[in-house]
């Protein structure tokens, strides 16, 4: 019995654990928490002028996905856009209230509109007045910098 | 001697069983793996867009009777686009301030040649345009839109600024 033990091969499993360490490690920079924000089936517009949105302030952006029927989706759930960025706008009120800030000249946070190429104008611009009037100015609008090969 | 306290070495060690930490490792891997999404190649339009300016004297004055005065405008300062759309949502003809119209549909050389006249209007000193409105068929796909917008959005005015104020009005 104790031939057999000495005789057993035992491999040295730390090259291998330090190498699916790294693996880890590179996965975990490369990790997108935003990704859950953004509709990855909708078609956006190409265009090779759009750059990535510079952010001034420490408060996100609110990104909503337009698809080409019209709906409206934030994280995934078709909501009401009314409802949602009255309840944005509210909150958003009452957090610079309570900070002492002013917001002049619209809300300081941005809007993405993530609208699907095949969707008709007055779809899109339904969702841009509903933020306009509730005191959105800047908006942002998403589109490829290239056409992706699907 | 040396033989002795080789021996005494090999009885103290402790040796790990990595075997665990690899399982916990390699689940860790696998949940990441499965959750990795690469981030589109994606930009974005930076734009300021105001509520649409009233067109008329009487609408002006209707707005500003609602309460929002501190917003309307003389629409002097406004170049004002037309868009209409064709049976498949492109572009069929783009109307400048009435006048020069372009046929669609949009391609590079008419983009180009709507950049142009849009350009050459506002690259005069003095001139009273300090943003665009866009007067769009409700049926034009945004595709089509954002190749306009594009364009009105790289205009620049005389002293090098660029025009970044854009509103969108249905037709």
């Amino acid at each position: 019995m104790s031939e057999m033990n000495s005789d057993r091969a035992e491999p040295n499993l730390t090259p291998l654990l330090d190498m699916v360490f790294q693996l880890i490690t590179f996965f975990m920079l490369v990790i997108n928490f935003k990704g859950a924000s953004l509709d990855l089936s909708l078609k956006l517009p190409v265009l090779g002028s759009a750059r990535p949105l510079e952010r001034t302030g420490k408060l996100e952006p609110i990104v909503l996905n337009i698809d080409s029927e019209g709906r409206v989706k934030a994280f995934g759930e078709t909501i009401d856009i009314e409802q949602h960025m009255e309840r944005e706008a509210r909150l958003l009120k009452a957090h610079l209230s309570l900070s002492g800030e002013e917001a002049r000249g619209g809300l300081p946070v941005a809007v993405v509109i993530r609208g699907d190429r095949l969707a008709t104008f007055h779809l899109v611009n339904h969702v841009i007045t509903v933020c306009q009037n509730h005191g959105y100015r800047n908006f942002a609008l998403s589109a490829m910098t290239r056409e992706e090969a699907r | 001697m040396r033989r002795r306290r080789r021996h005494k070495r090999d009885q103290g060690s402790v040796e790990m069983n990595l075997a665990a930490m690899l399982d916990m490792a390699f689940q860790l891997l696998t949940f990441f793996i499965l959750t990795f999404r690469p981030a589109p190649i994606e930009g974005q339009l930076a734009l300021h867009l105001p509520p649409p300016v009233p067109t008329t004297r009487v609408e002006a004055t209707m707005v500003d009777q609602k309460g929002e005065g501190g917003e309307s405008q003389l629409d002097l300062e406004v170049l004002h686009l037309q868009v209409t759309a064709g049976a498949v949502g492109d572009v069929k003809q783009l109307t400048l301030e009435n006048s020069a119209t372009i046929n669609g549909p949009m391609d590079s050389s008419t983009l180009q040649l709507l950049e142009r006249k849009l350009q050459s209007i506002f690259s005069i000193q003095g001139i009273p345009f300090d943003r665009v409105q866009i007067a769009v068929d409700r049926e034009l796909h945004y595709g089509e839109l954002m190749k306009i917008v594009d364009v009105c959005s790289r205009l620049k005015s005389a002293n090098g600024e660029l025009i970044g104020k854009i509103s969108f009005t249905e037709l």
